[in-house]
């Protein structure tokens, strides 16, 4: 699979993803001369770093230099959107970048990547990706959430919104309808919202996740065999069971 | 970005690898800000300047740059140093401190920028014009040419300007452009009009707005007065550009007639000397951020005259340019009766931190500093009031 980013330092490299889901700063975050992380366990040399973007001292770019000084250095960086900083780092340094991709969230810790930074691109290897919709069915202020069985191919026994994925030749609205028709025999009209796509990942399997938000009116809900069974829950409600992944950021958002 | 036949080719590398590494780091900044092309510039300032904040990673950049043969195309200053070329013993500096940070000098001056290592050097060795594009670091010196010259330049950091510099270019976005220099916001400011109610304006604008332009009314800053305002709104917000009717160049400008107006009196003020002091008592007290004007040292000298140091356990620290120093000779005599009158440094960038724990100063930014750069737990207060703890 490959996604289409920004070239920032051109130059082109193959190799294992290290991840972090914070912004970065490399003055404190990294240590120069050997490469060890300070914020998680792990080590960048020869590894393709992504971090959401780079933050705190300016120093920071000259730590990027130090590593590649002493061949501690990240064979590429991958960042959501690039500053001063790290841009500067990389250049100076002649370590690819590459930014404006959708998400870190597309990358998992061991993924094989190969990052052409100067065309802006980078590859996932063996990555299977699938498009869904995922929609707060609501009433008042609560919604539908499903208990998915305990031998569901994907996330087994979370609590999930009504999901699915979406169909060949379908729009993601029109799949969001279908998929709540079929679990939960509502049927909805126009979405009353919807959110810009959230990148999952479970294993080598990449969801990009369109949520909505539809009102179920006073009708019945009756589900289908794909759940085990379903709650109206408030926001609160959600925060105590154990939800899928962005459940309770997508009902925080339409609620 | 459009770029020219001649930047095109600089990119590809046929003027050598130091002016390709340079034309890459700008337009790869240009880039992410979204400019549209680069533009000339008639000056650099560069910061990254003391051993103690770019470390061994900055100093072999620099190595690198200038046995790529790398100089520089346009008149270039350098920031203050993490010591005084000739003093540093007096600041309890190491010897390898001082030999990592004179050849940090050496390696700038061979790429032709001039070692007055001074955040200052508006006021003497490099003085924009209004209406020129220039690439400066240093917060509240690229603040004080945007506003009080009218000269155009973004935040620009050490590695970014130095390669400006290298290209007589930058990317022009931002406040290069006539649509970025309009006021966000009307400060109506109430103060004593001292320099230090200066400080404290700027430190209270940048804790209430963060970033933006604003537009002052009811001030006179003269050079001084603006260099302290400055260095506090750069520090405790990211300000680089304000206004002020009736004193500054391009204030005329602009109809502020429907933008929010925030009101700043002794309230803001006395919340932002409590930001500030944390400590009452200090080791040392360091005057000189950003460095003392000729003025400023005739004033000090004025008010020691006579006087007499009798608290010997507090060190006192006054920095300023290496050309102040020398032009205010006889200030010095008096002012060297209390501590040393350093060049080329301050205590914000000279590792004082294995020497002091608690630091006051008259300043708003170093009062921002000192906690996270230096460690130190700050005061910050008027020189006389600082002057009373050793009197």
């Amino acid at each position: 699979m490959i996604f289409q980013g920004r070239c920032i330092s051109s130059g082109k490299a193959t190799g294992e993803v290290i991840k972090l889901e914070e912004p970065l700063s490399f003055l404190g975050g990294v240590e120069g001369s050997t490469g060890d992380l300070k914020v998680r366990d792990g080590n960048v040399a020869g590894k393709i770093l992504v971090f959401p973007k780079g933050k705190g001292s300016t120093v920071g770019s000259y730590v990027m230099y130090d590593l590649m000084v002493h061949g501690k250095e990240p064979k590429a960086v991958i960042n959501e959107a690039a500053e001063t900083i790290v841009a500067t780092g990389a250049v100076i340094s002649s370590i690819p970048m590459i930014d404006q991709i959708p998400s870190v969230r597309i990358f998992e810790d061991g993924d094989i990547v190969t990052v052409d930074a100067t065309a802006g691109t980078v590859e996932i290897k063996d990555l299977v990706y699938k498009e869904v919709v995922s929609s707060v069915v609501s009433r008042d202020a609560k919604c539908i959430l499903e208990k998915r069985k305990a031998t569901s191919r994907s996330f087994p026994g979370l609590w999930s919104l009504v999901a699915g994925k979406i169909e060949e030749g379908e729009t993601p609205v029109e799949a969001a309808r279908r998929e709540i028709l079929e679990e939960t025999s509502v049927k909805v009209g126009e979405p009353l919202g919807s959110m810009d796509p959230l990148y999952v990942r479970e294993g080598n399997v990449l969801f990009k996740v369109y949520p909505f938000h539809f009102d179920a009116g006073d009708q019945e809900v009756s589900l289908n065999d794909e759940n085990e069974r379903y709650v109206w829950a408030s926001l609160d409600d959600a925060k105590k069971l154990e939800t899928l992944t962005d459940t309770i950021l997508v009902m925080s958002t339409f609620l | 970005m459009d770029l020219t036949r001649e930047e095109e080719a600089i990119l590809n590398g046929e003027q050598g690898e130091g002016r390709q590494k340079a034309m890459e780091l700008v337009t790869a900044l240009g880039k992410i800000y979204g400019a549209d092309s680069l533009i000339d510039i008639t000056s650099a300032h560069l910061s990254g300047a003391s051993y103690k904040t770019i470390g061994d990673g900055g100093l072999k950049y620099l190595e690198d740059l200038v046995g790529g043969g790398a100089t520089v195309s346009v008149p270039s200053t350098l920031n203050p140093v993490g010591m005084d070329r000739n003093r540093w013993k007096e600041m309890h500096i190491s010897e390898h401190f001082a030999k990592k940070q004179n050849r940090i000098i050496d390696l700038y001056g061979q790429m032709g920028i001039k070692t007055t290592c001074t955040c200052t050097p508006y006021v003497g060795p490099n003085v924009p014009s209004m209406g020129d594009h220039v690439a400066w670091s240093e917060s509240s010196a690229l603040s004080f040419v945007n506003s009080y010259i009218g000269a155009r330049t973004n935040r620009e950091g050490g590695p970014g300007a130095l390669a400006a510099a290298i290209l007589g270019k930058t990317a022009n976005y931002g406040l290069h452009l006539d649509e970025k220099r309009k006021p966000t916001v009307v400060i109506d400011a109430n103060i004593d009009g001292s320099v230090f109610s200066y400080s404290l304006l700027g430190q209270a604008v940048g804790m209430a707005i963060g970033s933006g332009v604003p537009y002052f009314r009811n001030i006179h800053p003269e050079v001084e007065e603006a260099k302290a305002l400055c260095a506090a709104m750069a520090a405790s917000g990211s300000i680089a550009l304000y206004h002020v009717e009736g004193v500054t160049p391009e204030a005329g400008n602009f109809d502020v007639s429907d933008l929010e107006v925030i009101h700043i009196g002794k309230k803001e003020l006395d919340n932002a000397y409590d930001k500030l002091n944390m400590v009452d008592d200090v080791q040392l007290i360091s005057i000189g951020c950003p460095h003392l004007t000729e003025k400023e040292m005739h004033q000090i000298a004025a008010f020691l005259k006579g006087k007499e140091k009798r608290n010997k356990d507090i060190e006192i620290w006054f920095c300023t340019s290496a050309e102040i120093r020398e032009r205010c000779a006889e200030d010095v005599k008096i002012m060297e009766k209390f501590g040393p009158v350093l060049a080329d440094t301050c205590m914000v960038v000279a590792p004082i931190e294995g020497t002091f724990e608690r630091t006051g100063s008259n300043s708003a930014k170093a009062g921002n500093y000192l906690p996270t750069l230096c460690s130190q737990k700050a005061m910050c207060r008027d020189i006389a009031a600082l002057m009373e703890l050793v009197l």
